[in-house]
């Protein structure tokens, strides 16, 4: 058996690593970019929203993309995020520095009516999950500037990437996840350290 | 007005969703698990091609694999890349299919190709021209599709000698990270992830240095022999392990529970095992001895066989790997001379096969693509399956990596 001694315990390997860190910048989860300019229609107020506002308000968001009518990835992406909303809650994150976001793919059929009952089948907590659509052309704008798209596949239905953006306070993505393997309690931790990483009142 | 929704109906859509959560996997093998599978048999086989004599521009094809199609088996489409002596290599999907990262071990130049408008006609979307100045590295190896994002390893540094590293990109091709080697283990090749244990492996190879020489030149000394583990989530490296001398492709076991994986060192001739022990680390232990350099290594679905394609020893072996430490050569099969790289369909039944393995390395100019079709009793080669690529307006192309849409 060829088992290397190159094992590399906690201390030595810190002080050997040093400076020349495995990654660039200080923090485990890298600056993907800046998140695209959001601005839809909140299906339960029917009023403008813009993605930005969370940032000025101290907020991480977590932002999906989903359709009412989706029989394939969409009620597991819905629920997964359900699972982040209670799990935010279980640890006392919910509230002032979080808040999830879930963009339509389907605006023509996703009207506010039917995107707002859509989000109350799952569960959504209406004081921090918004649920957004609007007009075909402005959605579609958002959806294409989040480097997401939805057409209709062989089956008929519509097909679109399975990805879940984590945005952090100052409004940079720091994290996309695929839903198959998403972990709500490895979420929580990545965005707490988002809110950690951008203290309240330092935007 | 809203509808007042009975619980009962909200606990069948939650039930919905986590059946759907589950049920979210696909067939196909040696992808990034992130990579969308096909849901419906090939169509289409792209071959990325060297101009063999590096005198003309090298480029894409795309051979009809539509077993119902009055065109199967031959070229569809030839996509010139615009530029010529790249050592086009390997590529990778994005999560999506949508688009085809592909890269050139000589120029370090980056081809981005859409593969959604006309997925028989590929077309350039974005060349990246300048990745070396962006990431103080060379020779892109491994296309590795992360959520949104690509993850590529390099074979070495700016300068053409050590260390390797790799980097990440959005899949549009802007440029987020690097990410550097322990200093002990500064060769790089191919990465992959096992997202359950939250682990990832990458293996070596030599700088362009060394492959950039003619074979007689090369240097064996330049060449690594280890594996790095890595915690995935933080990009960490945590160990670094031994293996055969140059340890290729790194393949985990396909079944979720398994803490395993394969990688063939192509200048020991053998198969080495990774194994989790439980703790976070890893050991390494050789576990078949294979005919000549072994240069690509692939898996069948149901995660029983791993296929190794003997570049030296000019034949395709089948190994069984139900007990992961006493590995069972079941069948063998010759294709063509000095095999290559391999694509195995979704189903487990066809095997596509080239033939090139550097313009450095290649012994043979009897350049093609052929078909190995695999069945209970083993490998058996398709005669009518023949893809010439040796007569081109432009003379012969080295095919090397392939994809299926």
């Amino acid at each position: 058996m060829v088992f290397t001694a190159a094992l590399l315990v906690m201390s030595p390997w810190t002080a050997w690593f040093g400076g020349a860190a495995a990654l660039q910048g200080d923090s485990r989860l890298a600056d993907i970019g800046p998140a695209p300019e959001t601005v839809l229609v909140e299906a339960r107020t029917e009023q403008p929203f813009r993605l930005a506002d969370l940032q000025s308000e101290g907020k991480a968001a977590l932002v999906s993309f989903v359709y009412t009518t989706c029989n394939g990835s969409c009620p597991a992406t819905t629920h997964t995020m359900y699972r982040v909303q209670e799990e935010l809650k279980r640890v006392g994150l919910w509230g002032d520095r979080v808040a999830l976001v879930s963009i339509s793919l389907d605006p023509k059929t996703d009207r506010p009516e039917i995107l707002s009952r859509y989000s109350e089948i799952f569960g959504a907590d209406p004081s921090g999950w918004h649920f957004l659509t609007g007009d075909p052309k402005q959605v579609a704008e958002v959806i294409a500037s989040w480097d997401m798209w939805a057409r209709i596949g062989p089956s008929g239905t519509l097909d679109h990437p399975s990805r879940i953006f984590l945005v952090d306070p100052n409004g940079r993505q720091r994290e996309i996840y695929n839903l198959q393997f998403l972990d709500p309690e490895s979420v929580v931790s990545d965005i707490r350290l988002v809110i950690e990483e951008t203290p309240a009142g330092a935007r | 007005m809203r509808l007042r929704i009975a619980l009962p109906c909200v606990q069948v859509v939650r039930t919905l969703a986590i059946v759907l959560i589950a049920s979210v996997a696909g067939a196909e093998t040696c992808l990034s698990p992130y990579v969308t599978r096909l849901d419906r048999p090939e169509k289409y086989l792209y071959v990325f091609c060297v101009d063999a004599d590096a005198a003309d521009n090298d480029f894409i094809i795309t051979i009809d694999v539509d077993q119902t199609s009055p065109n199967y088996g031959t070229i569809l489409h030839q996509l010139d890349l615009g530029s010529k002596g790249n050592e086009t290599h390997h590529w990778g999907f994005t999560d999506d299919r949508t688009r085809i990262w592909a890269g050139g071990l000589f120029s370090s130049r980056i081809w981005i190709i859409d593969v959604a408008t006309d997925p028989a006609a590929p077309r350039i979307e974005t060349v990246l021209e300048d990745v070396t100045g962006q990431t103080g590295l060379s020779g892109p190896h491994t296309y590795y599709a992360l959520p949104g994002r690509m993850l590529l390893t390099f074979l070495g540094a700016a300068d053409g000698g050590l260390p390797a590293g790799m980097a990440e990109f959005t899949n549009d091709g802007r440029f987020i990270r690097r990410i550097d080697q322990p200093e002990e283990s500064p060769y790089g090749y191919d990465v992959a992830v096992k997202t359950e244990f939250n682990r990832m492996v990458s293996s070596a190879f030599t700088p362009l240095r060394n492959y950039g020489k003619p074979f007689p030149e090369m240097s064996l000394s330049d060449f690594g022999n280890q594996l790095i583990v890595w915690d995935f989530k933080e990009r960490e490296p945590i160990q670094v392990v031994e293996a055969g001398l140059a340890p290729l492709e790194v393949r985990w076991s396909l079944k979720p529970e398994n803490n395993y994986g394969f990688t063939n060192c192509a200048l020991d001739n053998s198969i080495y095992l990774f194994k989790g022990l439980g703790d976070g680390t890893y050991e390494t232990r050789k576990v078949a001895d294979t005919a000549a350099l072994p240069a690509d290594l692939r898996q069948s679905p149901d995660d029983r066989f791993l296929y190794v394609s003997c570049f030296g020893g000019d034949e395709i072996q089948q190994w069984d790997v139900s007990d992961p430490e006493n590995l069972v050569l079941t069948s063998t099969v010759v294709p063509c001379v000095q095999p290559n790289m391999m694509h195995l369909t979704g189903d487990g039944k066809r095997m596509y096969v080239t033939n090139s393995l550097l313009s450095t390395l290649d012994r043979s100019g009897n350049f093609c693509v052929r078909l190995v079709r695999i069945g209970p009793d083993g490998m058996k080669v398709d005669p009518f399956f023949d893809v010439d690529l040796t007569k081109f307006p432009t003379g012969a192309a080295r095919g090397h990596d392939m994809l299926i849409n």
